[in-house]
């Protein structure tokens, strides 16, 4: 048993800190992308049409670039754009943390926002029409009728989308972000005990993962739109 | 007696198909109207313009002396004062019976929750549907979903309630609770204006039945002259149709 | 930009090749025709058996697919890059590698496409089938297969493009695929990342956007042709 790695207790802090700046940057991420999501939502419903052009052009440009690609952008290509005071000031302040936060938050909202949307239009029009009747004005009926039915009807994908954006926080670690893959690969360079080390990381990753989609089954469950 | 609803050259078309022709009609405080006529005739544009769900090309509309369509007038406060229930009941799925009934009184007219609870229960009561409060839509049949959907209507005290087709969508067994609360409401002296292929209630209840095709009110007479005596031959073509 | 464009263009679009093995936008583009492709078999087997009548045979279908579903393709990369030298005694590229952990990643995802094609035929089309006297294996390859996957190109190809996008993980093993090639000349010019990285996006925007419109030209013709058909 003393041969196992998680009896090192050294090991067993890296790993703990790695799976908090893991729970740290996944809580923080999706908090503001649901936030942004919600907000790009009622812009494509309801503005101008050049603002619903720009929320359309945001939309299709993080769903068609790799995360990967995204978090490079942010942390190698942002701040050869701001000038050198900002530079320094993020460089101290855990620059690679804010600069992958960005990146995670921005393309999760892209996809919720696009989830939202659909959920909205899968409404039937006499929804509206009967909360307009009754002498609603529009923000009522979105904020009473619409919008509850919607996040009900967009559960499912949401859902998704929170499992995605929580394995994107794992490709945080390239840019140096000390989560919970960034440890496993420490752990695996210092002991040489890959099997071991990335069965546990796997193990890690499959609970919360299986949480996540749990909690979602539970949510769908409760609030399914369909209650019948 | 006053005019609660007056239309006024009304003209309305879908592109290219003219779908109200002219329409000059009114109906009286308390008068109960039954609009009938074959499918595509206008009759569920027609009420739909008085609420303004559909727009108009010209014309007016009036409920209560407001000009429905003019630019400047409050909407919403109008429609406070305009019932409308819908052949698809249209309840909200994630709001129980009671919450249904309340809300709109709530929100709109501000009024307090124990105040809108007290009435919603009365409400329920009135349509049969006490026991239901606590339900959901979906745990409803369709005739009690139409009943709480006119018990919702009712709620925000219109002096004015449109009917569209509220049967139409109903197994037939559960037709007659859904008439039997609007015959309820006539009775009370509610002003009202059915879309509605249920000639039945229409000889029992309507103070006046209107005939649509295409577009124009072609007959208006009482019930029993109407469906006894129809003078326009379209009129009379429909009532022996439905005559079977 | 247009002059990172114009001197290095060519290594983005093909790596080092001649002087070396094709890499850059040419090898990410095989990389995931390969994955998809391989993948493809083995995903019909993971929607079968999910399927299955056998409960035992559903259920560890399932938990594959979950499993695999719950894990950051990052990790399964690096599972990839340990596991496959030890499972057939060394002297693999990288690329085949990656090759093997997008096939796992596929399958898992690609396998609950055909899942729910299979399961969105209606129920009549297996009971006409087997009130006919087909067995099990001949309803499902002349009846249930056919049009379950025929229904489900446009979801299968949209997976193409989800991933052209994975093959940029390919990356951190060494792989010599597009993005792999920004950072080499992202390593030359050093001074100019946020030109560099951003040409790298807006290269894979172009590519990945105008495959998506394609996938939409193929949905569209297939809808119109489902409706045609009689039921």
């Amino acid at each position: 048993m003393k041969d196992l790695l998680l009896a090192n207790p050294d090991y067993v802090t890296l790993l703990l800190h790695g799976l908090g700046v893991t729970a740290r940057l996944f809580a923080i991420s999706w908090v503001l992308a649901m936030v942004l999501a919600s907000l790009l939502m009622a812009v494509r419903s309801a503005a101008r049409p050049w603002a619903q052009r720009w929320v359309w052009l945001f939309v299709e440009y993080h769903r068609n670039v790799p995360g990967l690609v995204q978090i490079f952008v942010w942390y190698f290509g942002v701040p050869q754009l701001l000038p050198k005071v900002m530079q320094q000031w993020v460089n101290r302040h855990d620059g690679e943390f804010v600069l992958s936060c960005i990146a995670l938050t921005l393309y999760a909202a892209a996809y919720m926002s696009e989830d939202l949307r659909s959920g909205l239009r899968s409404l039937p029009r006499g929804q509206a029409e009967a909360a307009r009747s009754l002498g609603m004005n529009y923000r009522q009926s979105l904020l009473y009728i619409l919008l509850p039915q919607a996040l009900r009807a967009s559960l499912p994908p949401l859902v998704n989308q929170t499992l995605a954006l929580f394995k994107a926080t794992s490709l945080a670690m390239t840019v140096g972000v000390a989560d919970l893959m960034h440890a496993t690969r420490q752990i695996e360079n210092e002991t040489y005990r890959t099997f071991e080390i990335f069965l546990v990381a796997s193990a890690c990753y499959l609970a919360i993962s299986w949480l996540i989609m749990g909690a979602g089954a539970y949510a769908s469950r409760r609030f399914s739109a369909a209650r019948h | 007696m006053t005019s609660m609803l007056e239309f006024t050259n009304v003209h309305k078309s879908f592109g290219a198909t003219k779908v109200i022709n002219d329409i000059t009609a009114e109906v009286k405080v308390g008068e109960v109207v039954v609009v009938c006529g074959p499918s595509g005739s206008g009759k569920s544009t027609l009420i739909r313009t008085v609420n303004r769900l559909e727009a108009i090309d010209s014309g007016t509309i009036r409920v209560n002396g407001n000009d429905v369509h003019a630019p400047g007038t409050d909407l919403n406060r109008l429609r406070t004062g305009i019932g409308f229930v819908f052949q698809q009941f249209n309840l909200f799925p994630h709001l129980s019976a009671m919450d249904n009934v309340m809300l709109a009184p709530m929100q709109v007219r501000g009024t307090s929750k124990s105040e809108a609870r007290a009435m919603a229960q009365e409400l329920l009561a009135r349509v049969g549907l006490a026991e239901k409060a606590e339900h959901f839509p979906g745990e409803l049949s369709g005739g009690q979903q139409q009943r709480v959907a006119i018990a919702r209507t009712l709620a925000m005290q219109p002096p004015l309630i449109l009917f569209d087709e509220p049967t139409s969508a109903l197994d037939p067994e559960m037709v007659g609770e859904v008439l039997a609360v609007m015959k309820d409401l006539a009775q009370q002296g509610m002003t009202m204006v059915c879309v509605t292929h249920e000639m039945g209630f229409a000889r029992e209840v309507a103070d006046t039945v209107w005939f649509l095709d295409a577009g124009r009110v072609l007959e208006r007479a009482t019930p029993t002259a109407f469906f006894n005596t129809p003078q326009h031959p379209r009129a009379q073509k429909f009532v022996a149709d439905i005559r079977g | 930009m247009l002059d990172i464009l114009r001197d290095y263009g060519l290594i983005l679009l093909i790596g080092q090749y001649p002087q070396g093995p094709l890499g850059g936008l040419a090898m990410t583009l095989i990389l995931a025709a390969a994955a998809l492709l391989l993948s493809f078999p083995l995903a019909v087997l993971v929607g079968i058996a999910r399927t299955s009548p056998y409960r035992w045979v559903a259920w560890a279908a399932a938990a594959y697919a979950n499993s695999i579903r719950g894990l950051p393709l990052l990790l399964l990369v690096f599972w990839a890059y340990f596991a496959v030298p030890m499972l057939t005694g060394g002297g693999v590229s990288a690329t085949a590698m990656m090759l093997v952990a997008l096939v796992v990643y596929e399958s898992a995802y690609l396998g609950e496409i055909v899942r729910a094609g299979i399961a969105a035929l209606p129920r009549g089309q297996q009971e006409a089938a087997r009130t006919l006297g087909l067995g099990y294996g001949a309803t499902l390859r002349k009846v249930i297969l056919p049009q379950a996957l025929y229904n489900m190109i446009p979801s299968m190809l949209n997976q193409f493009v989800v991933v052209v996008k994975n093959t940029s993980l390919a990356y951190v093993i060494g792989v010599d695929e597009l993005t792999n090639a920004a950072y080499q000349v992202n390593g030359q010019l050093l001074t100019r990342p946020f030109e560099v990285y951003a040409l790298l996006a807006i290269t894979y925007f172009i590519v990945c956007f105008s495959l998506s419109r394609g996938v939409e030209q193929v949905e569209r013709r297939i809808t119109a042709a489902r409706r045609s058909r009689p039921a």
